[in-house]
């Protein structure tokens, strides 16, 4: 797991990259929490979590609430398969409250 | 059956059968040490393996029956239960019954009989008298609670058709590896998850909050066919660090009201949620929450707290103390089990393929010979070491320690002495010593005849032995040790030894000899051998009925091995079997006699002498050579075996020990060492005596193997009949 | 991807047994016959779920738990006990350790199979 950080526009954009387990739950939250508190608009990609369990989920759901509390713009994107199941099963697409798009395939 | 489940079934079958064997021995080791915790072990876990394997395949006969034998060993193992002799004696017979059922349901997939039937019933309640007070509960079988029926929809409950599930998992679930998606997925297996709202209120805030804690919570609405209790089931894994409720379709509107406040969210909110899910109407909630706050004369409450799930597992606080001990006991349990298991047949394919190996090799070294090309013939006898050395290996691969077949009789000691009325003890020695599993294979029934016999004509009763001064306990010694070559298998009893008398009588009323000749005792005991001879005065269902012994020594012979017993008059019998320890190669010494090639097993050579001119001739006449101032009785082969032609310019002897005896070959040529793959010879020679086998030389020619012993046992009788006769002198030149 | 389960018992049949059940299910399967072994076998790759004994030779089921406990890569791994109700005291030392599922011996291939689905599905 590993985390890329790029600016965009004053956007914060936190690419999340590998599996958001239990076993990279404690890491992932601390390089996640320094950014949760800032100002300005934050995006979390999505795009290549390659596995997500209810440890990676509670990070999530930690960070939308954390900006909700501070009145800052948090932006879920580009959401993997992965994701898109768990929050499918948990029915927490209207909690976060972000456009989902279903990944086509290639040729679709 | 799919064909690999039927592979797992035979591995169950060979894995029974071996627990069954060390469950046996480790009961018979119990009873001189009834507190062994070791042993106990050992034989629980024996029980507790059949058992738990016998499930997998559904062989529940096996699994029934094992598992109140389990229950009593566990009871032993707690020390509610003491061991006793009866004990022991019926948990060997019900290692007796499994063992059955194992051959009757697992091998055969069949059902007991109705003999075997009530034997089971028999031991069943032998067993349960030792069982106490609680065990009416552990044989009922498990009859689930019938379902309570749901009345549909009045005043008191919820229209709702969808179970309401409750979740709130606790802080350790995630760090136990349990991961709440994962039983919302099965959810979906069992049913269908119709809504589902995530909560997550105890989640602290962001400093204090642990990323391996969990603090998710769900509420449920499932649609789903399934019973409670498989519903109830899903959480099985979490239930004790968990809140779970689950509330059938049209539960009572109080259940809710009663869970509402049991959860830790808000109540108002919680009941917004529910309603929101559709779990509850707004009348629902509105006309729970009064009654809660009127309670009428019906008890709602009581009944809530037998219908919400809450299961909490009483934890019986039993530490198992023996712990370290118990570590012990599997490490060196493991040390004994590090093995492969491979079929028999795979290793006799390959120790076949090692013999033919042997046969090219030696095809090759002798080509390697004629070329007189150095360099061929250093590679060729670097070939031939390795090829001995994989030879010598693969043999090994098959052997095994003679001592799994030496325990086997502690069981059979002990049974019999019992029948008796005898008092006896075996005692084993030699147990590590190995031999070719096909040797072993065959020599248990000669073992157990000659056991038997001991205990039934040489071990007298505990009174005669009192009288004659002797302890009134018996002594059985078996006892095993490797021996030029061979493996060498005693059976000894402190006895009363042959009847010397008897047997010359008895012998000479079979015309088994002379009336006038006077036998040594060692050619005399070793009469009994001989068939239809019976000394016993009482005949038990054991033994004596004069069959047997001839029995054990055609078995032994047949495995190109030779017994011999020597006795002494109130002191005790030894009977000594002698082995090769492999019947499929040997390293033979090859030697000729005109063109015919003949090999003598190499380890009973034990030199070789030339004759001279002078010294062929009065051999020849004498039938025996001084060698070294010692009497060494000759065959001559080339006379023996009828071979045509004249004997070579030069003649050798091969000077060969069979046991004590030692006798000359005589031969024209030697041709030095060889090793050979035995090829049995085919039924049309059985009769042939003299000769063990054949082999295939290098060149392709035929060698026939010397039958050592034969050839030397009766070179020797003759020879000693010969110091008594001298008339028969010329047996050896015909 | 399949997910992994490791099946850790000294009963050959019994690994056998569970092995062709869930590889019938579509799990992979590694085998192992005890806890050292076991132990042995886990060299990085992902498990996602273990299958072990209670009584075996050279390492004890509950030991193994807890080493497992002690690797970072697997502490987190679900682990299902195998145990008789006759041995209620050793399924508790098991949870303490860790190993909080359980399957109570002797059992049906289908059992097996319907607790691994509640903790991974294939």
């Amino acid at each position: 797991m590993s985390i890329r950080t790029e600016s965009q526009d004053g956007r914060t954009l936190l690419h999340i990259e590998g599996e958001m387990t239990i076993y990279t739950a404690a890491d992932l939250k601390a390089q996640l929490m320094p950014h949760l508190g800032q100002d300005g608009e934050l995006e979390i990609v999505l795009a290549e979590v390659c596995e997500i369990d209810s440890a990676g989920l509670q990070l999530l759901i930690l960070a939308k609430r954390e900006a909700t509390r501070n009145e800052t713009a948090l932006r879920l994107s580009r959401h993997s398969r992965a994701v898109l199941e768990v929050f499918d099963l948990c029915n927490l697409a209207a909690f976060f409250g972000d456009p989902l798009v279903i990944a086509h395939s290639p040729n679709g | 059956m799919s064909t690999s489940l039927d592979q797992a079934l035979q591995t169950y079958i060979a894995e029974a059968r071996e627990l069954l064997e060390e469950m046996e021995a480790a009961l018979l080791r119990l009873e001189s040490a009834p507190d062994d915790a070791e042993t106990l072990g050992a034989i629980f876990r024996a029980a507790h393996t059949i058992k738990g394997s016998a499930g997998l395949f559904g062989l529940d006969p096996i699994v029934s029956f094992t598992h109140i034998v389990e229950d009593i060993l566990q009871r032993l193992r707690d020390g509610n239960l003491a061991v006793t002799a009866q004990l022991i004696a019926l948990l060997l017979e019900c290692g007796d019954h499994m063992q059955q059922l194992i051959e009757v349901v697992a091998v055969q997939g069949g059902q007991l009989d109705a003999t075997a039937h009530a034997h089971e019933c028999g031991l069943r309640e032998r067993l349960y008298s030792y069982q106490q007070a609680v065990t009416e509960e552990a044989c009922m079988p498990v009859v689930h609670a019938p379902e309570p029926t749901i009345e549909v929809c009045d005043e008191q409950h919820v229209s709702s058709e969808l179970w309401h599930i409750s979740l709130r998992f606790g802080p350790q679930v995630l760090r136990n590896g349990m991961d709440p998606l994962s039983f919302l997925r099965y959810l979906n297996s069992i049913g269908s998850i119709q809504r589902i709202s995530t909560l997550s209120d105890s989640m602290p805030p962001m400093d204090s909050m642990d990323a391996e804690s969990c603090y998710l919570g769900f509420e449920i609405e499932l649609q789903s066919d399934a019973e409670r209790a498989t519903i109830a089931e899903t959480f099985d894994f979490v239930r004790d660090d968990c809140q779970i409720h689950i509330l059938p379709p049209h539960g009572k509107i109080a259940e809710y009201i009663e869970m509402l406040q049991q959860l830790p969210e808000d109540f108002s909110r919680l009941g917004e949620l529910l309603v929101s899910s559709g779990a509850l109407t707004p009348q629902e909630l509105e006309r729970g929450l009064a009654a809660q706050e009127n309670p009428s004369g019906n008890q709602p409450q009581q009944l809530l707290g037998e219908i919400l799930l809450e299961q909490r597992v009483v934890q019986p606080a039993v530490v198992q103390a023996a712990l370290d001990k118990q570590s012990q006991l599997q490490e060196q349990r493991s040390r004994e089990q590090r093995y492969v298991r491979v079929q028999a047949d795979k290793l006799d394919e390959l120790i076949n393929l090692v013999g033919e190996l042997v046969i090219a090799g030696a095809g090759a070294s002798l080509l390697a010979q004629n070329c007189q090309d150095e360099a061929l013939q250093e590679a060729t006898s670097v070939v031939s070491g390795l090829v001995e050395e994989i030879r010598d290996g693969a043999l090994r691969l098959r052997m095994v320690p003679i001592g799994d077949t030496f325990n086997r009789f502690q069981r059979v000691v002990r049974d019999v002495s019992q029948e008796l009325g005898k008092d006896i003890e075996l005692h084993i020695s030699g147990a590590e010593t190995e031999l070719d599993k096909s040797v072993v294979e065959k020599i248990g029934d000669p073992l157990m005849h000659l056991l038997r016999n001991a205990m039934d004509h040489g071990i007298e009763l505990p009174e005669v032995r009192q009288a004659a001064g002797k302890p009134s306990k018996g002594n059985l010694h078996l006892n095993a040790y490797h021996d030029s070559g061979s493996i060498v298998i005693e059976i000894s009893d402190d006895g009363r030894g042959l009847d010397r008398q008897r047997i010359l009588q008895k012998a000479r009323e079979r015309d088994l000899i002379s009336s006038t000749a006077t036998p040594t005792d060692a050619e005399l005991y070793n009469l009994i051998f001989e068939a239809g001879f019976s000394t016993a005065s009482a005949i038990t269902s054991l033994s004596g009925r004069g069959v047997g012994m001839d029995v054990v020594k055609r078995n032994i012979t047949a495995l190109r091995g030779s017994v011999e017993l020597d006795s002494q008059p109130g002191l005790g019998t030894r009977v000594r079997i002698r082995l090769p320890l492999t019947l499929a190669i040997i390293d033979g010494f090859l030697v000729g006699i005109s063109q015919a090639s003949y090999v003598v097993p190499l380890n009973m050579v034990q030199e070789c002498v030339e004759l001279s001119a002078d010294d062929r001739r009065a051999t020849r006449e004498r039938g025996y050579l001084n060698l070294r101032g010692e009497v060494l009785p000759l065959i001559f082969l080339r006379e023996h075996f009828n071979i045509d032609g004249s004997p070579g310019r030069r003649e050798n002897v091969v000077v060969v020990r069979c046991a004590e005896h030692k006798a000359g070959l005589v031969v024209d040529e030697l041709l030095g060492e060889f090793q050979t793959v035995i090829k049995p010879l085919g039924k049309l020679f059985s009769t042939l005596r003299g000769i063990s086998g054949s082999t295939i030389l290098g060149n392709g020619a035929v060698a026939l193997i010397l039958d050592v012993p034969a050839l030397v046992l009766q070179i020797t009788r003759q020879a000693s009949h010969a110091a008594q006769q001298p008339a028969a002198l010329s047996i050896c030149a015909r | 991807m399949a997910k992994t389960v490791m099946v850790v018992d000294d009963s050959s049949s019994v690994r056998q047994v569970v092995s062709i059940a869930l590889k019938g299910a579509g799990y992979e399967v590694i085998e192992a016959c005890d806890g050292k072994d076991a132990l042995n076998k886990l060299s990085g790759q992902k498990i996602h779920l273990m299958i072990s004994d209670v009584n075996m030779p050279n390492m004890d089921g509950i030991t193994f738990v807890k080493e497992v406990k002690k690797l970072a890569n697997y502490k987190f791994t679900p682990i299902i006990m195998l145990t008789t109700e006759s041995q209620e005291a050793r399924k508790q030392e098991g949870q303490a350790a860790g190993a909080k599922a359980w399957v109570v011996k002797p059992f049906q291939p289908a059992q097996m199979l319907a607790a691994v689905s509640k903790l991974i599905l294939p």
